[in-house]
């Protein structure tokens, strides 16, 4: 017991290289799973292409609707990684050694999601380039006061940096990987690596870069939900034009990215069996980012409706009635069950311990937040400014198996990432590992 | 002509790795560099080192890049000028936006190429004195210095609580 309760440097090192052995049977089968699901989601989207967006239940006016709410809810997802690594960081927060790698890598994978998604809504998804600015013969540019293109030119640069971010975090890591492992792994690690030794002078520009690459992340994460937001506020419809949208996206993507962590790292935790690395001291904070950004959210949504009935403009407030008690507002009532409710359980310190009501406080959030932003982005469109054209929207099942795709394949992503790579930052926990020993001899206590 | 080599010195503290090197470079032995396992800040120190010269990378590369997007918006619309809803063609909050996120693309990029050129990453060859264990839980301390004074290097290792002390020709 004594010794669980005091890691040492090689410790760290046994857990986590435990997590790079060849994994079981249970693990392909979980991966064939899901791999099975994303083939499925292949085959609607080429049936998709073949036809036309008509296999589709986008109708006018609502030509926005489950392909932009995912690709909203999986760029919000990245956001809390990004927060976690980059952030936290900067402000040197104790907690958040042990599961920053996990979050960090759900914001790369979350990303590559979330940029399926505007192709695959084209419809013609080959033409995706015309949002590129490039010389060309046909006297046409991207209008850059539009918020498509600075979407364009966020997203891409988040996937980038965060990518890049991820990567560079990795080569200590890889670098002591390389030492204790043989064949493929290796030879992958030590490409990786790109033969990093650990020398004072390589540290130093290290640790330069790694800082200087958190202070740019810090206001580009805040940046590109502010910009996805602004793809809807900058329209005139009912509904979606609105000053708070930008900071009422970010707290929103903070949320729900924070609630997609704890979904991840629960299960991950106990089949990888890094108990004695991320310990409830970990979820509990993690659990009152949840709960913060999950008020910052309510208010949001009070805020909102109280502007609306302020405004008194009859268009925003039949757009608002038809939000709560229209044919979409059973999902309007649920979202705020999931977003409003269920997250005050937060309150509760033995919850924010009892990692099997976290994880299903988080499932709700999830479920919650991708209401949030279907409730928005097609509720919003169905009722606009002439009742003559309202059409309630239905997604075919070609939307929905692409989406369940979306969910399978960000999941086999991950699940194949954390075998291969370290899912547990080695170096970060060796730094702070005195912060370790003391937080799982409060977990011993909390758990005594 | 005196031959040279390096003493290393391996330490399972990270405070006896710091009170070597700084008695290493106090008595100007030889040149001295160290291993660790994470970025020590007291080793660093220890080192007394410069700041990175990656700094001026990252700051170059975000004003680079701020510049390129006020130049590609500017000059774009300027080449192809399209009216939309009486907007002014040159419109320049939203071109901010698109300078901003160019700005931070190309610092972060800036950033890695700074790393990997003043890093001199990748390098597959050895670095002296490297071992294995210095990536995972032990603190390498490598002092270059005339074969005369290895013994006195040696010593100095120990003395400070230098677990294991080599010599490796240098």
């Amino acid at each position: 017991m004594a010794d669980a309760l005091k890691p040492t440097y090689e410790d760290i090192d046994r857990a986590v290289m435990r997590t790079l052995e060849p994994p079981g049977l249970g693990y392909w089968l979980g991966v064939g799973f899901l791999a099975t699901i994303v083939l499925l989601a292949i085959g609607a989207w080429t049936r998709q292409i073949y036809e036309g967006l008509g296999v589709t239940g986008l109708t006018q006016p609502t030509m926005w609707a489950i392909y932009i709410t995912n690709f909203v809810f999986w760029v919000g997802i990245a956001h809390s990684g990004t927060l976690i690594s980059a952030i936290l960081f900067l402000f040197r927060t104790r907690w958040r050694t042990a599961v920053y790698r996990a979050a960090e890598t759900m914001t790369g994978f979350a990303v590559i999601t979330a940029g399926l998604f505007p192709l695959i809504h084209l419809g013609r998804s080959w033409f995706f380039y015309w949002l590129l600015p490039y010389p060309n013969e046909r006297g046409l540019q991207p209008d850059f006061r539009s918020p498509l293109v600075w979407d364009a030119f966020a997203v891409s640069t988040y996937l980038t940096v965060s990518w890049t971010f991820l990567l560079v975090g990795l080569i200590p890591d890889v670098a002591a990987a390389r030492e204790k492992s043989s064949g493929w792994r290796r030879q992958l690690y030590t490409v990786f690596a790109l033969g990093w030794r650990g020398s004072d002078e390589q540290w130093r520009h290290f640790s330069t870069v790694y800082l200087l690459m958190a202070g740019l992340a810090t206001p580009l994460v805040i940046s590109v939900h502010s910009v996805v937001s602004w793809d809807f506020a900058m329209a005139q419809l009912p509904g979606w034009h609105s000053t708070i949208f930008a900071p009422y996206f970010v707290a929103g993507a903070i949320f729900s990215g924070c609630a997609m962590v704890m979904t991840l790292l629960i299960p991950m935790r106990k089949l990888l069996h890094l108990e004695n690395e991320i310990t409830a001291w970990h979820f509990d904070n993690l659990a009152k980012i949840v709960l913060l950004t999950s008020l910052v959210v309510s208010y949001a949504y009070i805020t909102e409706s109280f502007m609306t009935w302020y405004s008194a403009d009859p268009f925003e407030i039949t757009t608002f009635n038809m939000r709560y008690w229209g044919p979409y507002g059973p999902l309007f009532w649920l979202m705020v069950f999931c977003n409003c409710v269920v997250p005050l359980f937060l309150f509760s310190p033995r919850i924010r311990v009892n990692l099997k009501a976290l994880f299903v406080i988080s499932i709700f959030v999830n479920i919650g937040m991708w209401l949030e932003r279907f409730v928005i982005i097609a509720g919003s469109l169905t009722t606009n400014f002439m009742p003559s054209q309202w059409a309630f929207y239905h997604p075919s099942l070609t939307e929905i198996t692409i989406t369940a795709g979306s969910f399978a394949w960000f999941l086999m992503l991950f699940t194949l990432f954390c075998r291969v790579f370290p899912i547990v930052s080695m170096t970060e926990v060796k730094e702070g590992i005195s912060w370790l020993r003391q937080a799982l001899v409060e977990s011993y206590k909390k758990a005594a | 002509m005196s031959e040279f080599v390096n003493v290393i010195g391996s330490f399972a503290d990270e405070e006896e790795s710091v009170h070597a090197i700084e008695e290493l470079r106090h008595s100007g032995i030889g040149a001295v560099h160290a291993f660790a396992p994470f970025p020590s800040e007291k080793i660093q120190e220890a080192m007394a080192q410069p700041k990175s010269p990656v700094r001026a990378c990252v700051l170059a590369g975000g004003i680079t890049g701020a510049l390129s997007g006020f130049a590609l918006t500017i000059g774009l619309s300027m080449l192809w000028p399209h009216y939309v809803g009486g907007k002014p063609i040159v419109s320049i909050p939203p071109f901010v936006i698109i300078a901003f996120e160019l700005m931070i693309l190309f610092g972060a990029l800036s950033g890695l190429a700074g790393l990997l050129f003043f890093g001199r990453l990748p390098q597959f060859d050895p670095i002296p004195g490297y071992s294995a264990r210095f990536g995972s839980d032990r603190f390498g301390v490598v002092v270059r210095c005339a074969d005369g004074e290895a013994q006195r290097a040696e010593t100095m290792l120990r003395q400070s609580g230098a677990e294991q002390v080599e010599r490796e020709a240098g």
